[in-house]
């Protein structure tokens, strides 16, 4: 199933606010950064009919009380590259437009992060949080569609046009909402009796081709029936699997967290292979106690389903981001499988090194023990084996982390709350051996 | 010479003229090479001379004599009229280079090991981050020399028996696919030590640091026997194969079905289409479908030195071994592609 995963996030006003932020007093005029054009504006000069890309002159014109500061200040790109590190912990696919805005493809996030509209929010509260900052978020199945509910959005808002709304959502919109509809083209369609993207869609092509041409109307009736010329992955089906835990009490070493990993890897790799799915890249996420987070992720030169290859590349990943910040504790681990692919040929390997992706006996003897255990709880349930590390903790002082797990997600779609620890006693794991 | 070193120099060749011959040196830190030529000696001396352009202006000169003469600053390169005057190099700044330790040397033919080398080679790994599995593999037995590379798909072993008295070591094929154009042909020395392996001949020599990690247990990877065995033409397989390879691109495998009285080689691309061939020969065991990457098939049989190339084989998710009809010198263990 689709899910709107494309993201918009478009700062508000960027130079203009990051003007206000250096020099506070600034806030709540009408003021315009720039020094021959209008570069950026506040909202409060915006409501004299200040617009960005305006003479300075006109702009005076228009509001002679505004404030005009030269932008030259050297903080615009600090505070860009803040929003953007915030943007990176929710997916690692981000597509820089400029300095204040992006597309973030978070679909291969939602295991980890929640729905887009969660992730839209959270990420509004954060740059909000953090920077000081207000940026309007628009959400949707493709490119063309999130940028448009961005800007209908501002200020300071998010808009989520969920799949099978788009025509409702783009149709009422006026067409100067639609790229490549410049004061040129609005002035023709306006001639046309054509005001809305709805308009669009309704006229004939070939009149919009009489009076725009070739090019520019098909460009615009695509666009008005929400088809992105750009090319975009069609059908989409599931781009990725993943799972989360949430960990109440908090663990002191993010090494204590390796059995949390393991269970999910074991959850992930074993939906990939009931979808018989292979996962090209591994994304491992680590949440701390003061809620910031990291995610890394590794591609495999083949693609696997294999638990313990894909273990293997989640661990070291995880241990990666343990070195990166040691004596951490830790609230949240999530695992991400994407790059997803049906059962290609595979280049067997020899086992020469310790390599264990990539066809390698390592891998294969993963993938037989794998076929193994999902046979065996097919016919016993899943219970009936387990990890020998989940069995220890269960022993241990880790048997909190364990009953812990609170949420797992599978293609964004909420599960029911795990029903609890899955205790085993040492006889059932005797039949995995 | 160094093409990507961060010295300077190093992009330099150092040219020494004493006693009736030009010693060209030119090294990249990890490999060096030394070269000698008889020349007429009007005056000793030695000079840093930037290696690609005198190469390139040597090259371009009429054919003939070509004189090269140098000042401090200057070289001089003229040959039948034209002249280049090229800054020269400081001296000074060039590595010292030691002379080889070859008392501990085997001696060996050239041809023959420069040929050997070239077989075993096409298995090297030139992933950088696998750097043990860039190496050839010498492997001294009391009568014989074993030269393996594996990059962990196939791997290769080449016996030279009669070479005898060597030391083991791991060396990078990077340098020694180098030896037959460098150092020639001819009788040559090798010697292998802890740090450096160098090969000598009478034309000149190259040293290159070796590897210092342990070569996989490869003898394990090795099977002892094999169910079936194919023999077919050596170079009507690799047509055959090349054939295929038209449709396969590099990510397709050639599947080959063998059978009683030969071998069906297939290539099926979805999109693009077919190819399918059959190509005589003899084949005992049960029949049987296995699939290969068609470049590493390639190898394998083009690096086979009889006019017949036997492939044996046990299941199709099981390595492959080929060898000559007549010789078993020379073996390529290949790993198949599963279907």
């Amino acid at each position: 199933m689709d899910i709107p995963g494309i993201l918009h996030a478009d700062l508000d006003a960027f130079y203009a606010a990051v003007a206000v932020l250096e020099d506070p007093s600034l806030a709540g005029k009408p003021m315009a950064v720039g020094s021959g054009v209008v570069l950026s504006c506040t909202y409060e000069a915006r409501a004299f009919g200040v617009a960005g890309g305006m003479r300075m002159v006109d702009a005076r014109a228009r509001c002679p009380q505004l404030i005009v500061v030269d932008g030259s200040f050297g903080a615009y790109s600090e505070y860009s590259k803040q929003v953007f590190s915030i943007f990176e912990t929710y997916t690692p696919r981000i597509e820089r437009i400029s300095i204040d805005e992006g597309f973030l493809d978070v679909t291969g996030s939602v295991h980890l992060f929640g729905s887009p509209r969660e992730i839209g929010a959270e990420i509004r509260k954060r740059v909000r949080e953090e920077t000081g900052l207000a940026v309007s978020v628009g959400a949707s199945t493709r490119k063309f569609l999130s940028k448009i509910a961005s800007q209908v959005a501002k200020p300071d808002g998010l808009i989520v046009v969920e799949p099978g709304d788009e025509l409702a959502f783009l149709h009422p919109l006026d067409v100067s909402y639609l790229w490549g509809v410049g004061p040129v083209t609005k002035r023709k369609l306006t001639d046309l009796g054509i005001n809305t993207i709805g308009d669009i869609a309704a006229t004939n092509p070939d009149s919009l081709t009489t009076m725009l041409g070739r090019g520019a109307s098909s460009h615009l009736y695509a666009l008005a029936n929400n088809q992105d010329p750009r090319p975009i992955e069609r059908h989409r089906k599931a781009k990725s699997v993943g799972a989360q835990s949430a960990i109440r009490s908090q663990i002191r070493t993010l090494d204590e967290v390796v059995p949390i990993l393991q269970r999910l890897t074991d959850r992930v790799a074993e939906r990939l292979r009931a979808k018989d799915r292979t996962a090209r890249t591994v994304t491992v996420r680590v949440r701390f106690g003061d809620l910031s987070s990291v995610t890394r992720s590794a591609t495999m030169e083949t693609p696997t389903s294999a638990t313990g290859a894909i273990m293997d590349v989640a661990t070291a990943l995880l241990k990666k981001v343990v070195e990166e910040f040691p004596n951490h504790e830790t609230s949240l681990i999530g695992i991400s499988t994407s790059g997803l692919g049906v059962g290609e040929p595979m280049q067997l390997a020899m086992g020469v090194d310790a390599a264990t992706t990539g066809g390698t006996p390592a891998e294969l003897e993963y993938q037989s023990l794998d076929a193994s255990v999902d046979e065996l709880r097919r016919r016993f349930g899943r219970s009936v084996v387990t990890h020998g590390s989940d069995l220890l903790s269960s022993r241990t002082a880790f048997s909190d982390g364990l009953s812990d797990i609170m949420t797992l997600r599978d293609d964004g779609i909420p599960e029911a709350l795990d029903g609890g620890p899955e205790y085993v006693t040492e006889e059932d794991v005797t039949q995995s051996g | 010479m160094g093409t990507r070193t961060p010295l300077p120099i190093l992009q330099g060749l150092l040219c020494e003229v004493a006693g009736g011959k030009l010693t060209v040196t030119g090294t990249d830190n990890e490999i060096t090479v030394r070269t000698y030529l008889d020349v007429e000696v009007t005056e000793e001396g030695k000079t840093v001379i930037p290696a690609k352009l005198a190469a390139d202006a040597v090259r371009k000169l009429p054919s003939g004599a070509v004189t090269i003469s140098s000042s401090d600053t200057e070289v001089e390169i003229t040959g039948n009229g034209p002249r280049f005057n090229l800054r020269a190099m400081a001296v000074d700044d060039y590595p010292q280079i030691a002379e080889p330790d070859t008392s501990q040397a085997v001696e060996v033919e050239g041809g023959m090991l420069t040929q050997a080398l070239a077989q075993v080679g096409v298995a090297a790994s030139t992933d950088d981050a696998r750097p043990t599995l860039t190496g050839v593999m010498f492997e001294a037995e009391d009568d014989l020399l074993r030269l393996v590379a594996t990059d962990a798909y196939r791997l290769a072993v080449k016996e030279l028996p009669g070479v005898a008295g060597g030391t083991s070591k791991l060396v990078p094929y990077r340098a020694l696919r180098e030896l037959a154009r460098t150092v020639g042909t001819g009788k040559m020395k090798v010697a292998l030590g802890d740090r450096e392996a160098s090969f000598v001949t009478d034309d000149g020599r190259l040293t290159v640091r070796v590897i210092d990690s342990e070569f996989p247990k490869y003898r394990q990877l090795l099977p002892e026997s094999h169910s079936n065995r194919l023999v077919v033409d050596k170079d009507s397989l690799l047509e055959a194969v090349g054939r295929a390879a038209l449709v396969a691109e590099d990510h397709i495998p050639v599947r080959l079905a063998m059978q009683s009285g030969g071998v069906e080689l297939s290539v099926i691309r979805q999109e693009v289409g077919e190819a399918t061939e059959l190509l005589e020969g003899d084949y005992s065991g049960e029949d049987m479908t296995i699939a290969f990457n068609t470049r590493y098939l390639t190898d394998g049989v083009s690096a086979v030195a009889d006019d017949k190339v036997v492939i044996e084989t046990s299941s199709p998710l099981e390595p492959s071994l080929l060898h000559g009809a007549e010789n078993e010198d020379f073996r390529y263990l290949l790993m198949p592609v599963r279907l």
